[in-house]
Formats: C-alpha cells, sequence, structure tokens
C-alpha cells in the first residue's frame, strides 16, 4: 500500500498519540511506584520522580506478604484450570465430534451460563462452602473460579477441534486406534496450540477474580490472594500509594507476561474459524 | 465376549455411548456448582430468611422479598445507575474499540507493537486497574483533579469519591479504559476475516474510502459487532470489582448497580432472601436482553 508522506505521518501520529494515552494509566503506576511519599503528596505531579526510589518494590516484596499472596493466586489457579480444563476437554470433543441427544442444549445451557451474575451465584455458594466447613479455604476458589471457566473453555475448545480435520482420527481407528486412543494421541497433539491458549486464557479469569475470594477467604489472611491482599493495602484514610502501586505491579506482570503470549492466539484464534 | 462388545465405542452403535461418556463430567461438575446453586438461590429469593442453614427446615413459601424489591426505591435507583453505567461505558468502549482496531488493522511498520499496546489494559487485572484509577481520581492529590483545573474545567480539587456526579464518571472512565480492548480485539479479528477482494472491486468501481467503509466494512462487521455489545453489556450489568473497590457503591447509592446492591443486600446485610431476589431479577434482565438483542443480531445476519 502506498501512502504520501503526509498520510503516512498521520498515521503514525494517531498511532503513537492514542498508545501514549492507552498506555499512560499503566507508566502512572511504575512512576508512583518509584516516587517518594513526599513527592506524591505535591502539586503540580511530578511525571518522573527526581529520586527514583526503586528500592520500594523489595521494600513491599519484604513487609508485605506478597509472595504468599502470589503464591495462593497461582494455586487457586492452576487448580481450577486443571479442574476445568479436563472436563471440557472432554464436554468441547464430545460437543464438536458427537451429535448427541441433549448434548446441543447443554451446550446452549452451558453458553447461557456466562451470563449468571457472580453476585447472584455466590450466595448459594457461601452457603454451600459454610456447610461444609470450607470457608476459608482456597479449596472454595477452585470450584468457584470453575464456574466463571467452564462456559468459556468448553466453548474455545469446542471451536478448536472443530477445525481439526475428522480424516484423522477416521484415520487412526482404520490403523487400529480406539476412539478414545485416537482422541488422546491424534487429536489432543494436534490441539496443543489451541489448549495451550484455552489454559493461559482460564488462568487469566481466576487470577482475575476478587469477588468470591473476598467473599470466602476475607477472614483467612493466610489464604488471601493477590487481589484481595492489594484491597487491604488502601487505608480508610490514607494510602502509602507508592507501596500499593509497587505491589500492584507484582500482581499484574504475570498477567501482561501471558497476555503477550497469547495475544497472537485471541485474534488467530478467533480469525481461525472465519477464513475456513 | 459380549460384555466386552458393549463398550466396544468403536462400533457405530456405540459412538453416542462414547458422546454421553465424554459429557458426563462436565454435566455432573455444572450441575454441583452452577445448576444446584442457582435452584438455592431461586429458593432463597422466595423465602423470608437472614442466613440460612443447608438442610435446615425451608421456610415458608412467600414472594415478600419481591414485592419488597419492586416497591423500593433503592432498587429503581440501582436499575437507573445500571442503565446509565451500561449506555456510557458500552458506546465508550465501542467507540474506542472500533477505532483503535481499525488504526492498527493498516500496515506499517510497528504494527504488531502498536496492537499489542493498545490492548494491553485487557490483561491488566480490574483491582489492579482500580489501584490505578483510584490514585488518578484521588481528592487531594490525583492527577485528573490537577488537569481540569489546568485545562480551566473546574476551580478546585474535584473530591470524586465523595461527589456522586463524579463518582459515576470515575467509575465509567475506568471501565472504558478496561472493556475497551476486548471490542478491539474481536473487531480487528472481524476485520481480518473480510476477504481484500471486496476492497478492490470496490476500488475499481470508484468507491472511496468513506464508502468502502459503509458498505463493505460496517456491514461485513455487524455480526461481530452483535455479538461484542451483548458481550459488553453483560460484562457492565454483572462487574462487581471495580465498583466495589473504587466506590463501594457510594457516595449516596450513586454507583451502586444491581450487581453491587445484591452483594451488598447479601454480605453487608445478610438478607440472603432478598439479596436472592434482586440477583434472580438482575439475572433475568440480563437473560431477556441478551436474547432480544442476539435475534435482532442473527436476523441483520441475512
Amino acid at each position: 500500500m502506498n501512502r504520501t508522506p503526509l498520510q503516512s505521518l498521520a498515521l503514525y501520529g494517531t498511532v503513537i498519540l492514542l498508545a501514549a494515552l492507552i498506555l499512560f494509566p499503566v507508566y502512572w503506576l511504575l512512576v508512583t511506584a518509584i516516587s517518594t511519599s513526599a513527592e506524591l503528596s505535591q502539586l503540580p505531579p511530578s511525571f518522573w520522580p527526581d529520586d527514583a526510589q526503586w528500592s520500594t518494590f523489595a521494600k513491599v516484596w519484604e513487609e508485605r506478604p506478597i509472595p504468599l499472596w502470589l503464591l495462593n493466586s497461582m494455586l487457586a489457579a492452576i487448580g481450577s484450570v486443571a479442574l476445568s480444563m479436563v472436563v471440557s476437554v472432554l464436554a468441547g470433543y464430545a460437543l464438536s465430534r458427537f451429535s448427541i441427544r441433549g448434548g446441543h442444549s447443554l451446550g446452549l445451557f452451558i453458553l447461557t451460563a456466562k451470563m449468571l451474575p457472580a453476585t447472584l451465584l455466590v450466595i448459594p455458594l457461601f452457603s454451600i462452602f459454610r456447610n461444609f466447613g470450607m470457608i476459608g479455604s482456597l479449596w472454595t476458589l477452585v470450584l468457584a473460579h470453575s464456574t466463571l471457566i467452564i462456559p468459556f473453555t468448553t466453548w474455545m475448545l469446542k471451536g478448536y477441534f472443530d477445525t481439526i480435520p475428522r480424516e484423522l482420527e477416521q484415520a487412526a481407528m482404520v490403523d487400529g486406534c480406539s476412539p478414545m486412543g485416537a482422541m488422546v494421541r491424534v487429536v489432543l497433539p494436534v490441539a496443543t496450540p489451541g489448549l495451550a491458549a484455552t489454559s493461559l486464557y482460564a488462568f487469566v479469569l481466576s487470577w482475575a477474580d476478587y469477588a468470591y475470594a473476598r467473599t470466602f477467604l476475607v477472614n483467612a489472611p493466610g489464604s488471601w490472594t493477590a487481589n484481595l491482599g492489594i484491597t487491604t493495602m488502601r487505608g480508610e484514610y490514607t494510602t502509602d500509594w507508592n507501596e500499593i502501586s509497587a505491589a500492584a505491579v507484582f500482581v499484574a506482570v504475570p498477567i501482561i507476561v501471558i497476555y503477550l503470549f497469547l495475544e497472537r492466539y485471541l485474534v488467530g484464534g478467533l480469525t481461525a474459524g472465519a477464513e475456513k | 465376549m459380549s460384555r466386552v462388545r458393549l463398550f466396544d465405542l468403536a462400533r457405530p452403535s456405540r459412538q453416542h455411548l462414547m458422546g454421553y461418556i465424554l459429557l458426563a463430567p462436565a454435566v455432573l461438575l455444572v450441575g454441583l456448582i452452577i445448576v444446584y446453586p442457582l435452584i438455592i438461590s431461586i429458593d432463597l429469593s422466595l423465602q423470608a430468611v437472614k442466613l440460612p442453614r443447608i438442610g435446615a427446615p425451608r421456610a415458608p413459601f412467600t414472594t415478600a422479598n419481591y414485592e419488597r424489591l419492586f416497591a423500593s426505591s433503592e432498587f429503581w435507583m440501582a436499575c437507573w445507575v445500571t442503565l446509565k453505567l451500561v449506555v456510557v461505558v458500552t458506546a465508550g468502549s465501542l467507540i474506542t474499540g472500533v477505532s483503535t482496531a481499525l488504526l492498527v488493522n493498516n500496515r506499517f511498520r510497528g504494527r504488531t507493537l502498536a496492537r499489542l499496546a493498545m490492548a494491553l489494559p485487557w490483561a491488566v487485572p480490574e483491582v489492579i486497574a482500580v489501584v490505578i484509577f483510584a490514585w488518578i481520581f484521588d481528592s487531594s492529590f490525583g492527577l485528573m483533579s490537577w488537569l481540569l483545573v489546568k485545562l480551566g474545567l473546574s476551580n478546585g480539587m474535584v473530591a470524586w469519591v465523595s461527589t456522586p456526579g463524579a463518582a459515576f464518571w470515575a467509575v465509567a472512565i475506568t471501565m472504558i479504559w478496561k472493556g475497551f480492548p476486548f471490542v478491539s480485539i474481536m473487531t480487528l479479528a472481524g476485520l481480518q476475516s473480510i476477504p481484500t477482494d471486496f476492497y478492490n472491486a470496490a476500488k475499481v468501481d470508484g468507491a472511496n474510502v468513506f464508502q468502502r467503509f459503509r458498505w463493505i466494512t460496517l456491514p461485513l462487521l455487524m455480526p461481530v459487532l452483535g455479538v461484542t455489545l451483548v458481550l459488553v453489556i453483560l460484562w457492565v450489568f454483572r462487574d462487581f470489582s471495580i465498583i466495589k473497590v473504587l466506590t463501594e457503591g457510594g457516595p449516596l447509592k450513586s454507583t451502586q448497580t444491581l450487581s453491587i446492591m445484591t452483594y451488598d443486600q447479601a454480605f453487608g446485610f445478610f438478607n440472603f432472601g432478598y439479596a436472592s431476589a434482586v440477583g434472580v431479577v438482575t439475572l433475568v434482565i440480563c437473560v431477556v436482553a441478551s436474547l432480544l438483542m442476539l435475534g435482532r443480531q442473527t436476523r441483520a445476519m441475512y
């Protein structure tokens, strides 16, 4: 595509301006984290601190239970992703390959489950977990996050399986593979990129949760997830904005790294079906 | 021998059996953690209960919660706040999302980087987004107030979180920043599935860039935009963390949506029955609204 220099300039100018505007809040988080408290309580605000305090990161990491919070978030995410993936790989494969009576309506039901407000579901789940004495345990999140994840992953995986030709399994079965074997040994390896992208997406869903963690774990500081822990750093009257910002960076980084891997699949995965 | 044959899944007549076996774990789990709790909620909403124990004898059936709900001004206020927020955030996210997608759909050097940058807020967890914006909207040293004063739009620092109108905009801006990348990602996917032949043919026929957008891009993007619109609306409807952490639904309930009202009735006042009624009504609104919209969207596809 050919552009005049003026058109190029306008395009690049707009892109850079918009990107700067969109990324500014993230930049501001970093700047706040490395500013001194004195600098944060003055106007006009400084857009780059005179005396960058990188040590705030180390301080927060040592003085606040950040490693524990991150570990809890990690455990809840791994547990719920593992549980949801096993269930939705099987279901997604079944919905993609078999025309079963009731399969379609089950699929539709799972799809509508996305519409369930977490604030509604959290009420009965709280009652159930309280009955089993599970309040305060990370297991509550493994189950509760699965309610968020399964509706997404089942349909994402069905989509991936739809793009894999059936001839692959048929060939394997002609060669003596059982249907189960054909799925495990032939289809799943081919679907690995899809499985990886879906798991990462599920991980992001679990990591982002606040409602369930707050409800089930608020009285059990040992089980606090990163999101829940961070909100407790906001004081009623005063907040150390540099410390909470540094902590926020620790919580956001794992997800941003995942996003950098996932972005290709997010766009690529959605278009793959459309081009076929 | 016959036993083995019965479970011989390779036989065409047994194919269905394998489908059922594969679906069984999903049915069990979804039944256990979604359907059963949902039934409990609906049941709770029809009892006058505060903090019930499961297995305790059921309180008598009553529609008192719903009667109280529809008679309460707090509920209608929450409906109004939800509607305002849905309209503002959806409009803001759609405009920003579609325009950034159109922009990075151009071919230029550094396009991959631009795409990553523009959709980055998608990856920032909601609570972290709130930490960022709570500081930007701080009433003593926040950047936003300072900027408004500088631009001559405000006489002094704005007490964002304690002024009803300002608190609404603080929530809306945070949600738009967090929500538009999803629209952008979906739109970009939609744009890439439009065959370039269409544009080439239109160019040959002498269509200018606006005509190409109006008559090719927009109609072909409509199905994707329709679904995206519904998903964004549902997200705003059900969002909890952004509002809860930023304003707690205040001041004077000016940012209290139906979701926040459900939660506060349940875990602030321990009115489980009443809270369930609010939640059930929210769910019904969500389902009806998306059926209506997706119904329209399917018609638009033909």
